[in-house]
């Protein structure tokens, strides 16, 4: 009796792979180098702190690898809200000409991804790969293409930029690098969608760089497929008296992960996060922020909230860093998660880490119920219990989803939002 | 629709007890209400004057430990609280509960038609609805900015009760029980509210103003005056009997009531 052998894990089936990614013979060198130290360190597990809450386990079974090109139509993008402005779409991570409109505004570039690979490799990480790492190393092993994008100082685009990013199946490694100039101001929009039925596995990863006075509004919609993991990785670099906006609607994927590192790099930096997420049946949402103070009077602000039904599952895991340098720094984290069914559950874990005088920081996190006297309140006006419930729900991520603009993009995000609540009909009439 | 008139009951409790969280807070408590009526229940502070109203209104936690409670002649406690309201019964809160992110017009326009789908009207539009509540907005000296606001959020104690006022008047139940309508209104909010119930008298219709003071029935003068303590109904009158009670307080009615 013949055992088959066990498949090689997904880390190592990558390697055969990396000769066909483009580069330099030092950009292939740097690859095989950093995928053998992923495969010493393996992917993170929630035995890593950073990781606690998610578990990667699903990947073990998963490949990585991305899947053959496949024809895709304007069909694929059919169901996003309608765009506003210039739109680039990714499709497995490559640019995809024929479903994109690249007319750019004044002021913004869009750098051909061979000129990044042109300046080199970077160096590599130190071994063994902290866990917060890995992910965005991973990208970096795999990505063959991405948006270079700078916007020039002063320049002020009134029309959003949107980045699509279409996953159809198999690994997709996006990239995604942003600069803005002093005084810049830009709304970018990302989706992250799924196209037929395949397992698909995304690693995101976004730098942005605001310069001093920029102001990025940053909103992420994830609608990715059922079978998606998806973990998106930003890094985000707030310059002085800079404004960071960041939107979360998490509506998608199997699992879906969002990690915010942002540091205020700058005095009198201004970030406001906040995010929503619906986890129903198996699904699972997750989101880690890491907002970093460095220098004086700065702001932050974090507004996020969960839902779970069925047996979704989600997390909130939020630290801010006041470093010795950032007086007068203003920080606030809400974290509350409603829990709609017995076998729904959602960790919340706000942190403070405070090395300065003269801050004021607050958090708070609850994890609960509907609340049963909104809920008799509204019973006693003659609604129904589903509706009433439905509704209240629906309030529950109201003060997030209300953020959103502009407006066509806010009523769109809304109905999708409302679709994945149970009795959503019964209620469709109180949002538009 | 079967029309109510002057003088049918329209409410009947017989022997009701009631226990809140295992401790006996109603017990045995008898009351009559017919249409065209106001009554007025009054009664110490911890009577069970709130614990009445919400039983009523079919607050869930609240277990029934004897009596019976017909509202038109249905066994009331049958009823869940949305049916109870739709069948005209409406409830104004002591505290009205603040719900961020759900719109007053929008729960007010959904209520009004949850009554009207029981009654077999035809639901109102938007647009007839918004017409409904302007008129009702002036009665109550309430501005258009609540229309865009959430239920309650944010509105100040005087303006939660107009808001209850402005909800009844919309709906224009068959039975309104008002708890403790008048506290926390100054006397201008006082008129206001008391402007709003009284536009609301019928002969087809009752009103039960639960509250600690006499100063609320001198702008709505109730039919019947009830003092409820130690979980029953102690003493019935007049308006005469409000009077008698601020100018001598509760103490005489316990006394009386333990006498006998």
């Amino acid at each position: 009796m013949s055992a088959r052998p066990e498949p090689a894990p997904p880390l190592q089936r990558l390697r055969p792979l990396l000769s066909r990614l483009p580069g330099t013979p030092a950009w292939s060198e740097w690859r095989a180098a950093a995928l053998a130290q992923l495969i010493a360190v393996g992917l993170p597990t929630t035995r890593d702190d950073s990781w606690k809450y998610t578990n990667l386990r699903l990947l073990e079974r998963r490949e990585l690898a991305p899947a053959a090109p496949r024809p895709l139509d304007a069909s694929t993008l059919a169901d996003l809200p309608a765009r506003q402005g210039p739109r680039l779409v990714y499709v497995d991570g490559r640019f995809h000409g024929a479903l994109s409109d690249a007319t750019l505004p004044a002021g913004l570039t869009l750098a051909p991804y061979a000129a990044l690979l042109a300046a080199g490799p970077p160096p590599l990480p130190a071994a063994p790969v902290p866990a917060d790492e890995r992910l965005r190393l991973l990208n970096a092993c795999m990505a063959c293409d991405g948006a270079q994008l700078a916007l020039a100082a002063g320049a002020a685009p009134e029309q959003p930029l949107e980045i699509v990013h279409v996953a159809t199946g198999g690994g997709s490694y996006p990239r995604t690098r942003l600069e803005l100039g002093a005084g810049a101001a830009l709304h970018l929009i990302e989706y992250q969608i799924g196209v037929g039925p395949a397992e698909a596995f995304v690693a995101a990863v976004s730098d942005l760089v605001l310069g001093r006075g920029a102001r990025l509004t940053h909103t992420t919609v994830q609608l990715s497929g059922e079978r998606t993991v998806l973990v998106d990785d930003s890094a985000v670099r707030v310059g002085a008296e800079a404004h960071y906006e960041h939107r979360l609607v998490a509506l998608g994927g199997q699992l879906a992960r969002l990690d915010l590192h942002v540091v205020l790099d700058g005095a009198g930096a201004v970030v406001r996060l906040a995010g929503v997420f619906f986890a129903d049946g198996t699904r699972e949402h997750h989101i880690r922020t890491l907002i970093d103070h460095c220098k004086p009077h700065g702001t932050s602000d974090q507004l996020y909230r969960g839902v779970a039904g069925g047996r979704g599952r989600g997390s909130y895991d939020g630290k801010v860093i006041v470093r010795a340098g950032a007086a007068k720094t203003s920080s606030r984290q809400s974290s509350r998660n409603l829990l709609l069914t017995p076998d729904a559950s959602i960790d919340t874990r706000p942190q403070l880490e405070i090395n300065a005088d003269d801050v004021k920081c607050a958090h708070g996190a609850t994890t609960g119920t509907l609340d049963e006297q909104m809920l008799f309140y509204l019973l006693t006006r003659g609604l129904d219990r589903q509706t009433a419930r439905a509704l209240l729900t629906y309030a529950f991520v109201g003060d997030v989803l209300m953020r959103l603009d502009p407006a066509p993009l806010r009523q769109a995000i809304e109905l999708r939002a409302l679709g994945r609540l149970p009795a959503a009909d019964t209620i469709r009439e109180f949002v538009a | 629709m079967t029309t109510i008139s002057k003088g049918e009951v329209i409410l009947q409790i017989s022997g009701l007890a009631v226990n809140v969280q295992g401790r006996r807070i109603l017990n045995g408590l008898d009351l009559t209400v017919r249409a065209g009526e106001v009554h007025a229940i009054m009664g110490p502070n911890g009577a069970g004057k709130s614990t009445l109203s919400q039983v009523l209104a079919g607050r869930p936690d609240y277990e029934i430990a004897g009596g019976t409670i017909a509202y038109l002649g249905e066994d009331l406690l049958a009823l869940a609280p949305e049916e109870r309201a739709r069948r005209g019964l409406f409830l104004g809160f002591q505290y009205p509960v603040e719900i961020p992110g759900v719109n007053n017009v929008y729960l007010l326009k959904a209520a009004l038609n949850a009554r009207r789908r029981q009654l077999g009207l035809e639901e109102v539009d938007a647009f007839e609805f918004l017409a409904i509540v302007r008129d009702k907005m002036t009665l109550m000296q309430m501005d258009e900015s609540f229309l865009k606001r959430g239920v309650n959020e944010g509105f100040s104690g005087g303006e939660k009760k107009r808001n209850e006022i402005l909800q009844m008047t919309v709906l224009e139940p068959t039975l309104a029980i008002l708890d403790e309508t008048d506290s926390g209104l100054d006397i201008d909010a006082l008129k206001v509210v008391s402007n709003g119930v009284n536009s609301m008298r019928r002969d087809e219709r009752a009103v039960v103003l639960v509250t600690h003071y006499q100063r609320l029935l001198d702008y709505i003068v109730p039919d019947h005056v009830h003092v409820l303590a130690g979980g029953r109904i102690l003493k019935s009158g007049d308006r005469g009997l409000a009077l008698e009670l601020e100018r001598r307080g509760y103490d005489w009615v316990l006394q009386e009531a333990s006498a006998a």
